[in-house]
C-alpha cells in the first residue's frame, strides 16, 4: 500500500505541514498597534466598567493562570443593545508567556470569570508584562512592559457617566469628561420605528387605565422590580402613594395630574400635613385607590 | 527508491521553505504596513475626538463662542435675520452648528449631511424617534468626517441649556391672599429635581419638531423663517404644545411651577418659611414697588419703545425669562384649570391690573379669537383678530 501510493502520503505530509503553519498564524498574539487601535476604536463609546481590579498595581498573582481584570459595557453597532467586553490576564509564568485576551459577549449580565476557549478573541497578545490599569480622569490607562519595552495605552471614555449634578438656577450636568457629549455608534437601524424599544403612547393616560407604570414603590418605599422612566418614550410622571422620601410610584406619558380620575399632583408634606399630601382641581377631592395612588374624584 | 527518497526530501524542503517565507511575508512586511496603517487610525481618532470636544464647545457657547463673532453676519445673511433677537437663543441650537458647518474657514473636519433632514448636518434624537438605547437626553446626533483619513465619528449633543433648576424649598400658589386668616395654597419641592424651561418654546423649535417629530402630530403646523425663527411659537392648540413637550420628554408647564420660579422669595435662605408671603412682580420684594420699565415688563406702552423679541424681560429669581408681559403663556393649572394663561402681556397698557405673578385668565386651548379667552372682565382694548399664545415645557429628573 505504502509502496503503492507514495504520492498520496507526500500531500497528506505536506497538508499536514500547511495546515499546521496556517493554525500557527491564526492564534498568533496582535501587534501592539492593531491592540491599540482596536481597544481606542471600541472602548471609547464604553458606557460603563467594572473594574479594574488592580487600580494601577502591577498584575503579579497569580502566576500562570488566567484572571478577569476588567469588564467594559458598550454600545452594539446602531446602539439598540449593549454587550461586554471581558479582559482577561494572565501572568507569565517559567515557560508560558504572559497573554492579554478580550473577548466579547452578548446578552449577558456580566462577564464570565474565565474566557471562553470556542470564542473567537477580539484582540489577543503575548508578551505583556508588568500590567498596570488604572481608570483616572475619565481615562483607561494600561501601563506595561511589551517585549521588554515600556508601553502604555490611554483611552479616552467619554461617555463614562458618575452621576448627575443639580445646582440651582443652573441647567443639568453630569460628572462625565464633557457633560453634554457622548459618542454614538449609529447605523440606519438606530432610527428604525420598529425597533424602538421605549414606552409609552401620547394617547395613553392614567385615567383610561392605559399608562404604564415605569417604577412601583411599595408601603415600606422599596422599589419593585426595575425603574424603567429613563425608557419613557414622552416623559414621565410621579403620584402620591406612600409619602416616600424618593417619591412615589412613576407612570410614562403626559401628566394630567390634578384633573377628573386622574392621580394627584404631589404638594410635598413639609408645609402641609400628610392628608393634604395630594393636590387636586379645586373641585376635586384626592381619594386613595385601591393601590393606594391618590386619584382626584 | 533513492529517486523517491529524494522526491520526498525536495518536497520537504519546498513546503518548509514555503511556509518560512509565507510566515515571513505575513510576519514582518506587511506588519510594519500595516501597523503604520493602525497608527494613522489611532492619529485620526484622536482628531476626532479634538474636533467633536471643539464642536461641543461651540454648542454650549453659543454666541460667546469666537466662531460665532466670525461667522455671524455670514449666518444672518444666509438665515435672511434682519432684526436683532436674543443671542443666547444660540446656546444649544443646531443652527450655529449648520452655519459652523457652512462658513467656518480652515476646519480640518466638516459634518455629513442628511438627506432626510433636508441636507442638514444634524438629525435631532428623542426617545420618540431614535431606538438608540441609553440617551438620557434629547440632543442631536452629528457625523464627523476627518478631511485627511476620511474617517467619521457619530456625536450627540444633549439638548439641556435652556432650562433651570428649580430650587428645593417651600413655595405659594397663586397670588397673596390678603383676607386675615386666609389660607395660602402652599406646597414643596423637596427631594424632587425640576426642570423649567428658561424661555419660551421658540419657532426654530418648532420648526424642528416639524422635521423630526411624528408627522401625525404635527399636521396644520407650518414652518417658520427669517425674523421668526427666534420669536416664541404662538399659534399652536393647547394639545400641540402638549405634543411638543412629550416629543421633548418633557410636560407643558403648570401654574404653580411658574409662580414659584416667578415669585421673589422674602429670605432665600429660609427654605421652609413660615408664611410665604409674595409680591405681584417678580423684580422686588415690595407689593408697591412698581415700575413701568419695559426691561423688567414688556407691556403695550413697549411696542413703539422697541421691538418685542423671545426673552424681551429680565430673568425672575429663579431664571425664567417673560414670566410678565410679551405674549400670553399656556400653563396647565392643577388646580383651577380654568385659569391657565398668564394675561400679564403686550395686550394691556403698563397700568393694567393682569400685570400680576399668579393672576390668570382663562383659555379654551384651541382658538384665538376674543371669545377663546376668558379676562375676567378685564378684556384687552385692542383690535386684534388672533392673540399670541406661547409656552414653555417643564421635567422631573430621576434622582
Amino acid at each position: 500500500m505504502y509502496e503503492r501510493n507514495p504520492p498520496m502520503k507526500n500531500i497528506l505530509i505536506l497538508t499536514i505541514i500547511f495546515l499546521f503553519s496556517c493554525s500557527e498564524i491564526n492564534s498568533k498574539s496582535q501587534s501592539l498597534a492593531e491592540v491599540d487601535w482596536l481597544l481606542s476604536s471600541e472602548w471609547i463609546y464604553a458606557t460603563k466598567i467594572v473594574g479594574p481590579q488592580y487600580n494601577n498595581e502591577e498584575i503579579t498573582r497569580p502566576p500562570g493562570v488566567e484572571q478577569l481584570v476588567m469588564s467594559i459595557v458598550l454600545p452594539d453597532l446602531g446602539g439598540l443593545n449593549s454587550k461586554h467586553q471581558c479582559l482577561y490576564y494572565t501572568v507569565k509564568f517559567k515557560e508560558k508567556k504572559s497573554s492579554f485576551r478580550i473577548q466579547e459577549f452578548k446578552n449577558v449580565d456580566k462577564c464570565p470569570e474565565i474566557s471562553d476557549n470556542e470564542r473567537e478573541n477580539f484582540v489577543y497578545i503575548e508578551g505583556i508584562d508588568n500590567l498596570k490599569l488604572a481608570f483616572k480622569s475619565y481615562q483607561i490607562i494600561m501601563n506595561f512592559k511589551h517585549n521588554k519595552k515600556e508601553s502604555v495605552i490611554e483611552i479616552m471614555l467619554p461617555n463614562i457617566e458618575e452621576g448627575l449634578i443639580h445646582n440651582k438656577y443652573e441647567a443639568i450636568t453630569t460628572k462625565s469628561l464633557r457633560p453634554g457629549l457622548k459618542l454614538l455608534r449609529l447605523t440606519e437601524e438606530s432610527f428604525d420605528f420598529a425597533s424602538n424599544k421605549n414606552l409609552g403612547k401620547l394617547s395613553d393616560r392614567f385615567s383610561l387605565g392605559t399608562a404604564i407604570r415605569c417604577q412601583q414603590v411599595n408601603k415600606n418605599c422599596e422599589s419593585v422590580g426595575e425603574n424603567r422612566c429613563e425608557m419613557c418614550r414622552y416623559g414621565w410622571y410621579e403620584v402620591v402613594d406612600f409619602q416616600c422620601p424618593n417619591g412615589g410610584s412613576k407612570f410614562c406619558g403626559q401628566n394630567h395630574c390634578g384633573e377628573k380620575n386622574e392621580p394627584a399632583c404631589p404638594r410635598g408634606t413639609r408645609v402641609v400635613p400628610i392628608e393634604e399630601a395630594g393636590l387636586c382641581q379645586s373641585d376635586l377631592g384626592p381619594v386613595a385607590n385601591f393601590e393606594k395612588i391618590l386619584v382626584c374624584q | 527508491m533513492k529517486n523517491y527518497k529524494r522526491f520526498i526530501l525536495i518536497m520537504l524542503f519546498c513546503a518548509v521553505a514555503f511556509v518560512i517565507s509565507f510566515s515571513f511575508f505575513m510576519d514582518f512586511s506587511p506588519i510594519s504596513g500595516k501597523s503604520d496603517q493602525f497608527v494613522q487610525d489611532k492619529q485620526a481618532l484622536k482628531r476626532l475626538l479634538h474636533n467633536s470636544s471643539e464642536i461641543h464647545r461651540i454648542w454650549k457657547a453659543g454666541e460667546e463662542s469666537r466662531e460665532w463673532s466670525l461667522i455671524s453676519e455670514e449666518c444672518k445673511k444666509e438665515l435672511r435675520i434682519t432684526k436683532n433677537f436674543d443671542e443666547s437663543l444660540l446656546r444649544c441650537s443646531p443652527l450655529l452648528l449648520q452655519c459652523h458647518s457652512l462658513f467656518s474657514k480652515n476646519l480640518d473636519y466638516s459634518l455629513v449631511t442628511f438627506e432626510e433632514s433636508g441636507n442638514l448636518p444634524f438629525r435631532y434624537l428623542t426617545k420618540s424617534n431614535s431606538s438608540y438605547q441609553g440617551l438620557r437626553e434629547v440632543g442631536i446626533a452629528v457625523t464627523l468626517v476627518d478631511k485627511k483619513s476620511l474617517k467619521k465619528l457619530d456625536i450627540f449633543l444633549e439638548d439641556n441649556c435652556h432650562e433651570v433648576y428649580l430650587e428645593q424649598r417651600a413655595y405659594a400658589y397663586g397670588e397673596q391672599i390678603e383676607i386675615k386668616d386666609g389660607e395660602d395654597y402652599r406646597f414643596d419641592n423637596f427631594d424632587r429635581h425640576i426642570y423649567l424651561d428658561t424661555h419660551l418654546v421658540t419657532n426654530f423649535d418648532i420648526n424642528m419638531w416639524l422635521k423630526f417629530g411624528n408627522p401625525d402630530f404635527t399636521k396644520g403646523i407650518s414652518e417658520k423663517k427669517e425674523d421668526e425663527l427666534f420669536l416664541p411659537a404662538v399659534f399652536l392648540t393647547y394639545t400641540q404644545m402638549e405634543s411638543y413637550c412629550s416629543y421633548k420628554g418633557r410636560q407643558v408647564l403648570q401654574a404653580h411651577f411658574l409662580d414659584a420660579a416667578s415669585f421673589l422669595p422674602m429670605d432665600l435662605n429660609e427654605k421652609i418659611p413660615k408664611r410665604n408671603l409674595r409680591s405681584p412682580y417678580y423684580w422686588t420684594k415690595k407689593a408697591s414697588e412698581y415700575k413701568s420699565d419695559c426691561k423688567l415688563l414688556y407691556s403695550k406702552d413697549c411696542l413703539g419703545k422697541r421691538e418685542y423679541q423671545t426673552n424681551s424681560s429680565q430673568p425672575s429669581w429663579a431664571g425664567l425669562f417673560d414670566t410678565m408681559g410679551g405674549v400670553f403663556e399656556a400653563v396647565r393649572n392643577p388646580i383651577d384649570g380654568e385659569s391657565n394663561l398668564k394675561a400679564s402681556s403686550y395686550y394691556f397698557d403698563s397700568k393694567s391690573s393682569w400685570h400680576k405673578i399668579g393672576f390668570r385668565a382663562g383659555w379654551n386651548g384651541e382658538g384665538f379669537g376674543l371669545r377663546d379667552f376668558d379676562f375676567r372682565g378685564l378684556n384687552p382694548y385692542v383690535n386684534i383678530d388672533k392673540f399670541k399664545v406661547g409656552f414653555r415645557c417643564m421635567r422631573e429628573i430621576l434622582q
